[in-house]
């Protein structure tokens, strides 16, 4: 296990590595952002004397090298300050982002998963079929697609035109709730369904693709002959070769969840969905600096450690992989 | 272009491997996959599109369109004058949108092409001389694994200012580093093999081997990963106009988009909202087509056969 255990070690080291430069980018950039980070708080008709002594409050006159080191702390620690707009520290705003980001996505995540991976099993085991042609071209066209179009597109059938469905938001106006309760009312999920389709309509392909390739790997090993021998049936049969099937998905889906992260900035905004990329945006445009740089701080982190994640799964799951 | 035996017929001479080689031997290719083949085709309507499009359209990107009495054609539909409509600007939507193709072919093709340049030399580098030389880029290559794309472009776009030169820089910033990984590999791969150790033994220099042996055999993955940063530069361009970091003084689709989108127009103005993101889908379902063509051309494992 000493190979495993060095590799997990070297891929921690090099994840943290990474982290302390990109904090390093993030500094160095907000440096030479626009827009004096003290004109929030201090008007020009202060005295000398009291710009100075607001500027020690808020540590702008150390020398560069101690803003750095604090400012690492602070990062390590989650400490982000004040937001220079909202009246919350930004520990909390951006937390809430997230996790109005996750409750958008975790259903996504899980729904095409699984519907992905029965459809793609399927199309791997029928190989030449009919199903299985349609599932690959419908696959490879929804892939394609920009998620912010169909989003459009989505929004202007379903909301404008028909009024189905509410065209933003992420529960009815008017009811502010904390997270929880939010989640779990009728209203969340009315509001929940046109994202669901469209990041699904996307998400789902990925899991099918993948699981119809692995699968028409798996369908030729010798293992599945000892078991039709055995007299399995059919359908046991599939459930063994899907099980051997599955370990590209394992790590496909933990990329994949980090990189959604990011890809969700266009949703949010088109439907108003209070998520964290909607507020890297908003923030930026208002030069709202402290919460802009959570935020990427925090999609930063996020892929990250789904990619880090993506590589320990890979160790352990498959006995056949070693470590020298 | 010296193609030296190839095509000329069923001859057993020995072909050279020239470096144009690869890309007109993936164009027979890419016409054999029925998806391939509209692929291209969408893409050299696009093409024409962009190319003809000064003298097709009726109006300038930015022009407003008066009526005789000197009023404005303010969001109409689709109606004789303007094919497509007008913006509520005045602006028609038909030369908007052809204008938007030469946009998304520059942005596409400078920033896939660079990029691809780029990763391979990384690559090619990286993977030959290995040791130090690897670590350090194979670091940064993690680094730029590790930044989110759309967030940091905003960032950089907000320190400074928007522009279509940016974005290309940006888009080639994060194509190169998929590359990179890609060509690294396959250049491991290759240096242990005998026609490397044949070379050196006949006292080819490092760069020769690199560039002349080593090379024209990763070119493929090359050619695929700029086919595939084509469509991911165009992503990302209307991407970032779409919210509102785009080069103002440029009318791509995801501009169009981003003015459609602020201005409302999704509630009934569809003639606005639909033509750019139809082309801005078609152009990069194509340029996927013909990716995955590619693809299955140089991974024999992805065949359908």
């Amino acid at each position: 296990m000493t190979g495993l255990k060095k590799y997990i070690l070297m891929r921690l080291i090099s994840l943290v590595f990474v982290i302390f430069c990109i904090l390093s980018i993030i500094f160095v950039l907000v440096k030479f952002l626009p827009g004096d980070p003290t004109a929030i708080f201090v008007d020009s008709r202060f005295s000398p004397e009291m710009i100075d002594m607001q500027k020690k409050l808020w540590g702008l006159t150390d020398p560069l090298w101690v803003q750095y080191l604090s400012y690492l702390k602070n990062m390590a620690i989650f400490d982000f300050g004040r937001s220079f707009f909202q009246i919350q520290p930004v520990r909390e705003i951006v937390l809430e982002k997230l996790l109005n980001t996750c409750a958008m996505m975790v259903p996504s995540v899980i729904l095409s998963v699984v519907l992905g991976t029965i459809l793609g099993a399927v199309a791997g085991w029928k190989r030449g079929s009919k199903f299985e042609t349609t599932m690959v071209t419908t696959s490879l066209f929804l892939r394609s697609a920009p998620s912010f179009f169909v989003g459009i597109l989505v929004l202007m059938l379903f909301s404008y035109t028909l009024r189905w469905l509410p065209s933003g938001g992420m529960s009815p106006p008017g009811t502010a709730a904390g997270f929880w309760q939010t989640v779990f009312s009728v209203g969340f999920l009315k509001h929940l369904i046109l994202p669901t389709i469209v990041l699904m309509s996307r998400e789902i392909t990925g899991p099918i693709l993948l699981l119809r390739s692995s699968m028409l790997e798996v369908k030729g090993s010798d293992f599945l002959d000892i078991l039709r021998a055995k007299g399995l049936s059919e359908a046991q049969i599939i459930k063994h070769a899907t099980r051997n099937a599955l370990l590209p998905l394992v790590t496909y889906v933990a990329v994949m969840t980090g990189l959604l992260f990011q890809g969700q900035v266009l949703l949010e905004i088109i439907f108003a969905w209070p998520g964290i990329g909607r507020e890297i945006v908003t923030a930026l445009k208002d030069l709202d600096y402290p919460v802009a740089q959570a935020c990427f701080y925090l999609m930063a982190l996020t892929i990250l450690l789904m990619n880090f994640i993506a590589d320990l799964l890979y160790g352990f799951i498959d006995p056949r992989i070693t470590y020298n | 272009m010296e193609m030296s035996g190839a095509g000329r017929g069923k001859s057993a001479r020995v072909r050279k491997l020239s470096f144009l080689h690869w890309p007109l031997e993936s164009l027979k290719v890419i016409f054999q996959d029925t998806l391939g083949a509209i692929g291209l085709i969408f893409l050299v309507i696009f093409i024409v599109m962009a190319f003809l499009a000064p003298m097709v359209a009726p109006w300038g990107p930015f022009d407003v369109v008066f009526n005789p009495d000197k009023s404005v054609r303010r969001l109409l539909p689709p109606n004789p004058t303007n094919l497509l409509g007008t913006t509520n600007m005045g602006m028609d939507v038909f030369s908007q949108l052809l204008y938007g193709s030469r946009i998304a072919l520059v942005v596409g093709f400078f920033s896939a092409i660079a990029g691809a340049l780029l990763g391979t030399l990384v690559g090619l580098f990286s993977g030959y001389y290995g040791r130090w030389i690897d670590q350090v880029l194979m670091r940064i290559t993690d680094i730029a694994f590790g930044i989110p794309i759309l967030p940091f472009a905003l960032i950089i776009i907000s320190v400074t200012k928007p522009s279509l030169t940016i974005i290309i820089l940006l888009i080639i910033f994060f194509l190169w580093r998929t590359t990179a990984r890609v060509i690294r590999s396959q250049v491991l791969s290759l240096r242990e093999r005998p026609f490397v150790w044949a070379a050196k033994a006949a006292g080819a220099s490092d760069l020769k081997i690199l560039f002349f042996h080593i090379g024209p055999n990763v070119l493929p993955f090359s050619f695929l990963y700029m086919a595939i940063g084509v469509s991911a530069g165009v992503m990302y361009e209307a991407a970032l106009s779409f919210l509102g970091f785009g080069d103002p003084h440029v009318l791509s689709w995801g501009q169009m988009l981003n003015f459609a989108f602020n201005a409302g127009a999704m509630r009934n103005a569809w003639w606005w909202v639909l033509p750019p993101g139809l082309c801005l889908s078609l152009f990069v379902t194509s340029s996927f087509m013909i990716t995955r063509a590619y693809e299955q051309m140089i991974n024999p494992r992805l065949r359908e056969i």
